[in-house]
């Protein structure tokens, strides 16, 4: 890759890193996620009643998902099937609070007039910061795996005396879905933050990247949605796909005018 | 080859305002244009067009062979700019500051390195360089935005008020400096100031611009004989004959003509001599570059009122007219 743009990169994550209280708000979503939710759901399931009713329910559900006890079939489709989505929230989430400071911020500190003087072209510049913001909020999220997997097999072994095994879901999600998505979201809330005159008003942006993800949500505790591992194989690539273009065209038709408004 | 060119170049805003019109000129390496002017006269408009961060309205410019508007990237590798707007990152020191513009603008991390060390060294920051730049004061920050445009070797370097936070040593130093990369290494720099005198100081060459026009351009001698036709010639002399069309000014015993040229400053002691007079002095006073810049905005002024002036009675009249 370029050597001037890493350089851009690796400024971006310094400016995060350095900054204590976008720092935080980066980590407070994904621990909530990934430590507090899942804690909590596995307790439920452990000291929940056994219940003629959620028997039914679960007998509706196709045998692969079936484990030994009701607990653990409870325990598994939380892990499988809910868990999942909370990793297409953490990188919006990581890459819209990095995005949304990285034009805008800029823009407000006067270093924007700067970088714009410098050899690099727009594009590179704009391909700079989505990279930045997608780098990271994938770090985030890669963490945040890890500690909830450690938090989940612990308590799983401590409570129920036996390890869960992750289902295909996973590596779908985490290697393909997920960088897509966060991929997509970055590329629009950088465009969007081009256009903002403060950090509040490109944040505020952001939240419409939420709510297909809160739908998702929602649609898995229902059970309206068990989406098949194939759907969600086909619905990544095609994720992918636009992420990729929207990446090319990240800069449009921008111009150093628009940008020094 | 010349390496600022403008032609016939004109920015309008998108607000209606004509920040630039019809501006020609072009520079040759190692040339340092002041580029002067009141508020709001066009100065900064002028820079950003040169930079491509403006596309411009009308006209055209080349800066070092290429069209800023059209390849802005490839004319920034060119040139150097300071600006007001353009400032650091709070959270980097000023070496790391430096270092980061370095790595952008693709020098080596070796080459950085030293290239930051002798900057700083020579914009007399040395001992600020691991300072955070939040900590920086506002003379340090323009000192090391100097630092910054000169990082990667321009060919061309823009500097909007690079030295109105500095205090007069600084500003001195850094005149210096500007001067020095002009004679020795041939850069051409474009200087716009309000600072008249440090302008003096420093510039080969002086464009006045108002309200987006340049108004006159060309070296102190060359707008002094446009603009001030006539210099005052000062002599001290006692028994000062009646007929030569000296004034009394002043003290005692010292007059004053107005001159063309120098020329005509032998025959006009020798009047005064052949004529009884004895002569103690003779100065000719060359205007100042600011004298020059108030004679101009002066003038301009007048001219724009007596303009208008016909134009009130026109409609007057016209007026008239109609009622009668
Ligand atoms: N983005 C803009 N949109 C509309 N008008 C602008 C814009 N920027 C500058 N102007 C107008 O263009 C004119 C020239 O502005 P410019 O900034 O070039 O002046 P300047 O010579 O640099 O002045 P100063 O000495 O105060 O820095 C001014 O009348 C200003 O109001
Ligand atoms: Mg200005």
């Amino acid at each position: 890759m370029n050597h001037a743009i890493t350089a851009v990169i690796k400024k971006d994550f310094r400016g995060i890193t350095a900054n204590r209280r976008l720092f935080l708000s980066l980590l407070i979503v994904p621990i909530v996620l990934t430590v507090f939710l899942p804690g909590m759901f596995i307790t439920i399931a452990h000291f929940m009643p056994e219940d003629e009713d959620l028997q039914m329910l679960l007998e509706l559900l196709p045998r692969s998902s079936w484990a030994s006890t009701m607990e653990l079939t409870v325990t598994g489709l939380i892990f499988n099937n809910i868990l999942p989505v909370f990793f297409l929230m953490i990188p919006i989430m990581a890459s819209s609070i990095m995005a949304a400071s990285s034009f805008v911020g800029e823009k407000e500190k006067h270093t924007l007039e700067t970088l714009l003087y410098s050899p690099l072209t727009l594009g590179q510049i704009f391909q700079a910061k989505i990279l930045a913001s997608f780098l990271m909020s994938m770090t985030v999220s890669l963490i945040s795996f890890v500690v909830m997997l450690t938090v989940v097999e612990l308590e799983v072994f401590l409570l129920m005396g036996t390890l869960l095994l992750p289902s295909a879901n996973w590596p779908v999600i985490l290697l393909l879905l997920s960088p897509a998505v966060s991929m997509i979201a970055v590329t629009l809330i950088v465009r969007g933050s081009a256009k903002a005159q403060s950090v509040e008003e490109s944040q505020q942006g952001a939240v419409f990247m939420i709510i297909p993800v809160l739908l998702l949500i929602v649609g898995q505790f229902t059970g309206v949605l068990l989406v098949s591992l194939w759907i969600l194989l086909g619905l990544s690539l095609l994720c992918v796909l636009l992420a990729l273009f929207l990446l090319k065209k990240a800069a449009g038709r921008f111009t150093y005018e628009m940008l020094l408004q | 080859m010349q390496t600022i060119i403008l032609q016939n170049l004109s920015k309008t805003y998108s607000g209606g305002r004509q920040a630039v019109r019809q501006i020609s000129l072009a520079l040759d390496p190692g040339e340092v244009y002041g580029f002067l002017g009141p508020n709001g006269a066009g100065k900064t408009t002028t820079v950003k067009l040169l930079n491509g961060t403006l596309t411009p309205s009308g006209g055209s410019c080349r800066v070092y062979g290429i069209d800023p508007s059209a390849e802005p990237a490839k004319a920034h590798a060119h040139t150097g700019v300071v600006t007001e707007h353009a400032q650091m990152y709070d959270n980097l020191t000023g070496i790391e500051n430096l270092l980061f513009y370095a790595s952008v603008f693709g020098l080596s991390p070796s080459d950085s390195r030293t290239r930051a060390a002798a900057l700083l060294r020579q914009l007399d920051l040395k001992d600020a360089a691991d300072k955070k730049l939040s900590a920086y004061s506002t003379g340090m920050r323009q000192r090391l935005s100097l630092a910054r445009a000169l990082i990667h070797r321009p060919e061309v370097l823009f500097l909007d008020e690079p030295t109105s936070g500095l205090d007069p040593e600084s500003a001195q130093n850094v005149n210096q400096m500007i001067r020095d990369l002009a004679e020795t290494e041939g850069i051409t720099v474009f200087l716009c100031t309000h600072q008249l005198r440090y302008a003096q100081e420093v510039c080969t060459r002086y464009g006045l611009i108002d309200e987006g026009r340049l108004l006159a351009s060309g070296t102190l001698h060359e707008l002094q004989k446009a603009i001030m036709p006539e210099l005052p010639l000062i002599v001290r002399a006692e028994h000062m004959p009646h007929r030569l069309p000296f004034q009394q000014a002043g003290g005692e015993n010292i007059y004053q003509a107005s001159i063309r040229t120098e020329d005509e400053i032998p025959s006009l002691v020798r009047q005064i001599i052949e004529g009884g007079g004895d002569v103690y002095s003779v100065e000719v006073k060359h205007p100042s570059l600011e004298e020059i810049y108030f004679t101009l905005t002066r003038d301009r002024k007048r001219t724009e009122n007596a303009e208008k002036t016909p134009g009130i009675q026109q409609a007057r009249e016209e007026g008239k007219e109609r009622t009668i």
